[in-house]
C-alpha cells in the first residue's frame, strides 16, 4: 500500500509530484522534528507539554512512543501532524517543511488518534475505506482491490458491507487502522491501536504492522502502554516524560544500557539464614520462597520448594556470590543472568509505571487527565 | 480551496505505487472525486437513516400547526389575510434552520468523533469538504421543507406560484447567508465547546430576519436573509418571476449570500487555527 517504497522497488520513485522532489537530499527522513516546543496556557498554570523535543524517524521504520501520562507523547504526535501548532522548532515530512505547505506536506501521512472514532459508523466497512481514501488524494475505484486485500489481511472481509456501528469494539479499532491505510499513507500514527482488542486481534494487528513495514516501507510511529506491542513490533522506543525525550534506541540497546547485572540464584537450600549472609554481603534486589512465584519465566515447581534470590552481581562480585553459596551448604540449582524487561527500562528511566499519570496536563493532552492514554 | 493556499491535492498527492497488481495502478482524486465522496456520504446517512428527517418534518409541521390553528383562534381573519406571507416565511425558516443547525452541528460531531482532524492533514483540507457537506445539507432540507410547505398548503388551502426557476435560486441563495452563520457557529463550537447548544438559540432570531422590515429599513437587506425573504415573498405570493427582478435585487441577494458565507468560512477557518494553536481541536 505504500506509495513510496513500492516506487523505489520499481526504481521510479513517485517524485515527480512529491513535495520533496527538489530536496538535494535523495532520501530524506520519514519525519524530521527539530527543537519543538508546545506550551499550553500562561503564567502559573501554564504546563510545558513538550520542550525542545527532536527526532528523526527514518523511512520504513517502525518507532515506539513510550511514556506515562501525560509525558507529551500525543502533544508531540499533534504538533507532527500539525493538529496542534507549536510554539517553536520545524517539522519535516518526507523533506518537506510543513510551514511551508501543510497540505501538501501531509499527503501522505495519516493518523490514528486514540479515544477518537477516527471513522463514520453510520457508514459500511468498506465505504469508510472509500471515502478516506479519497480525502487522503486516491480515487477510490483505482485502489478497490487494494482495500479487498486489506480487509483480508485485518479480516474484515466479512464485515465489510457492515455499518461500523455494528461492529464490536475491536472491530472497529480495526476498521480504523483500515481507514488510515486505505490512502497508501507513507507515514502513519497510531495512538494506542491495540486498545481494546482482545489478543488475537492484537497479534493480528501486529503481524500486520510488521508486515506493512517489512515490504511495503509504511513508516510508523506507535504510542502504547502496552510493553509488548512496542518490543514486539518496533525497531527503536523512544521514551518521554516530562515533555522530554529519556531514551531513544532500540529495545535491545535499551535493555542492555540498563544492565543491572543482576542474577537469579534458585536453590531448595537456601533459607532465612542464607538470605541473611547474602544481604550482609551483597546487594539482594528480590528474594521469592513461594511456589511458583519465581514468575519472570513462569517457574513452578509444584512439590518441590525452591527459593530463588536475585543479587546484584557482576564481575568478581559473581565469583564472591558463588563462593558465599558453597560456603553455606547452598547447592545451585540454577544460575542466571536477570534479563531486564523494557518495562524495568521504562520505570529506571522515569520513575513511573507505562500506565501511571506524571502530571495534569491541559490542551490536547488534557485527555489523559480524564483517564485516556496520551 | 485550500484553506492555507498550499498546492492544490492533484500537485500534493503522488500516485501510489503497485505492490502487486499492475492494474491496481492507483489515481490521484480530484475535487470531483471529492465532491462525490462527499456528497454520497450525505446521501447514504439520508436515506440509510431517515428517521431526523422525518422528526424534522413532525416538528415543522407541528408547530405550523400551533401557529396556524393558535392564530386563526386569535386573530382570526387577519391571519387568514396574511396566510400566504406566513406560509412563505415559515418555509424559508424551517429551510434555514435545517442548513443552520445541520452544519454547525456537523462540524461538532466532527469534533467529537476525530473525524475533523484526519481532514486537517489531508491534501485537501476540511473546507472544501465542509463547503460540499453544506450543498448537501441544503439540497436535503429542501426536501424535507419541500414536504413542509405541501402539507401547509393542502393544510390552508392557499395558492402560491411555485416557479421552481425562482423559487429554489432565490431560497437556495437566500439559505446560503445562512449556511455562512452555520460555518461560524461550528467554529466558534471547535473553540468553546460548550458554546454550541446556546448557539443553536440563534436560529429563532432567524424569524426576525424572514420578517425583516426591508421596505421600512432599507439597512436590513444587508443581514441575513432579509433581502431574500422579501424576494421570496414576491415571487411565491405575487408570482414574480426571476428574470423580472431588478439587476440591483439580484446582485443584492447573490453579494449577501457570498458574503456570509466566505464571512462564515474566514470565522471557522481562525476559529479552527486558533484550536490548533490552544491544542484544543478535537478535545471534546
Amino acid at each position: 500500500m505504500s506509495r513510496g517504497a513500492a516506487s523505489e522497488r520499481d526504481g521510479s520513485r513517485a517524485d515527480d509530484v512529491r513535495p520533496d522532489a527538489e530536496s538535494p537530499d535523495p532520501a530524506p527522513p520519514a519525519l524530521a522534528i527539530e527543537g519543538v516546543s508546545k506550551r499550553f496556557g500562561s503564567g502559573e498554570g501554564a504546563v510545558l507539554a513538550v520542550d525542545d523535543v527532536s527526532l528523526t524517524v527514518e523511512r520504513g521504520s517502525i518507532v515506539g512512543l513510550l511514556g506515562p501520562n501525560g509525558a507529551g507523547k500525543t502533544t508531540l504526535i499533534k504538533c507532527a501532524l500539525g493538529i496542534v501548532l507549536p510554539d517553536s522548532g520545524s517539522v519535516r515530512v518526507f523533506g518537506a517543511d510543513v510551514a511551508d505547505g501543510r497540505r501538501a506536506a501531509y499527503a501522505n501521512v495519516d493518523a490514528m488518534l486514540e479515544g477518537a472514532r477516527n471513522d463514520y459508523w453510520r457508514l459500511t466497512v468498506r465505504e469508510n475505506l472509500r471515502y478516506f481514501a479519497t480525502i487522503a488524494g486516491v480515487d477510490p475505484d483505482s485502489v478497490r482491490a487494494r482495500h479487498d486485500r486489506l480487509l483480508d489481511r485485518l479480516e474484515l472481509t466479512e464485515k465489510a458491507d457492515t455499518p461500523v456501528r455494528e461492529l464490536s469494539r475491536g472491530m472497529k479499532q480495526k476498521v480504523s487502522l483500515a481507514s488510515v491505510l486505505a490512502g497508501g499513507a507513507e507515514l502513519v500514527f497510531l495512538d494506542e491501536p491495540t486498545l481494546g482488542l482482545d489478543v488475537e486481534s492484537s497479534r493480528t494487528l501486529r503481524r500486520e504492522l510488521r508486515r506493512l513495514a517489512r515490504e511495503e516501507g509504511l513508516t510508523i510511529v506507535l504510542s502504547s502502554h502496552d510493553m509488548d506491542v512496542v518490543e514486539d513490533v518496533c525497531d527503536r522506543v523512544v521514551m518521554m516524560a516530562g515533555g522530554r525525550i529519556v531514551a531513544d534506541d532500540t529495545v535491545a540497546a535499551l535493555r542492555s544500557g540498563t544492565e543491572r547485572d543482576v542474577v537469579r540464584v534458585v536453590s531448595a537450600d537456601i533459607d532465612d539464614a542464607v538470605v541473611a549472609t547474602l544481604r550482609e554481603r551483597f546487594d539482594v534486589r528480590a528474594v521469592e520462597t513461594d511456589f511458583g512465584a519465581v514468575e519472570r519465566d513462569g517457574d513452578r515447581r509444584d512439590g518441590h520448594r525452591s527459593t530463588a534470590v536475585e543479587v546484584a552481581a557482576a564481575g568478581d562480585a559473581l565469583y564472591d556470590l558463588t563462593d558465599a553459596l558453597r560456603q553455606a551448604g547452598v547447592t545451585v540449582e540454577r544460575i542466571e543472568t536477570v534479563r531486564p524487561e523494557l518495562e524495568d527500562v521504562f520505570v529506571d528511566l522515569t520513575g513511573l509505571k507505562p500506565g501511571g499519570s506524571e502530571a495534569d496536563e491541559v490542551g490536547s493532552d488534557g485527555a489523559d487527565s480524564r483517564g485516556r492514554s496520551s | 480551496m485550500s484553506a492555507d493556499g498550499s498546492a492544490s491535492p492533484d500537485a500534493a498527492t503522488p500516485p501510489i505505487s503497485t505492490d502487486s497488481d499492475p492494474a491496481d495502478e492507483p489515481r490521484s482524486a480530484t475535487y470531483y472525486h471529492l465532491a462525490r465522496a462527499v456528497l454520497y456520504r450525505e446521501y447514504l446517512i439520508f436515506v440509510r437513516y431517515p428517521a431526523n428527517a422525518i422528526g424534522g418534518i413532525v416538528v415543522a409541521l407541528f408547530f405550523f400547526g400551533v401557529l396556524f390553528y393558535g392564530g386563526r383562534l386569535l386573530a382570526g381573519q387577519a391571519l387568514t389575510d396574511s396566510l400566504s406571507g406566513i406560509v412563505v416565511g415559515y418555509f424559508l425558516w424551517t429551510l434555514s434552520v435545517g442548513a443552520y443547525s445541520s452544519v454547525s452541528s456537523d462540524i461538532g460531531s466532527e469534533v467529537q468523533w476525530g473525524t475533523l482532524e484526519r481532514h486537517i492533514t489531508t491534501p485537501f483540507g476540511f473546507a472544501p469538504v465542509a463547503l460540499l457537506k453544506g450543498v448537501a445539507k441544503v439540497v436535503r432540507t429542501f426536501l424535507t421543507s419541500a414536504v413542509v410547505l405541501a402539507v401547509m398548503l393542502l393544510l390552508t388551502g392557499t395558492r402560491l406560484s411555485l416557479d421552481p426557476l425562482t423559487v429554489i435560486p432565490v431560497a437556495g441563495l437566500a439559505v446560503t447567508s445562512v449556511l455562512g452563520l452555520g460555518f461560524a457557529a461550528g467554529g466558534v463550537t471547535v473553540l468553546y465547546k460548550r458554546i454550541g447548544n446556546w448557539l443553536n438559540l440563534l436560529q429563532f432570531g432567524f424569524v426576525g430576519l424572514v420578517s425583516a422590515p426591508v421596505l421600512d429599513a432599507p439597512w436590513t437587506r444587508f443581514l441575513p436573509l432579509a433581502h431574500g425573504s422579501a424576494m421570496l415573498q414576491r415571487a411565491m405570493v405575487d408570482g414574480v418571476r426571476l428574470w423580472e427582478f431588478g439587476l440591483g435585487d439580484l446582485a443584492l441577494l447573490a453579494g449577501v449570500a457570498v458574503a456570509y458565507l466566505l464571512g462564515g468560512y474566514v470565522v471557522f477557518h481562525y476559529a479552527t487555527r486558533r484550536a490548533r494553536r490552544l491544542g484544543v481541536l478535537g478535545d471534546y
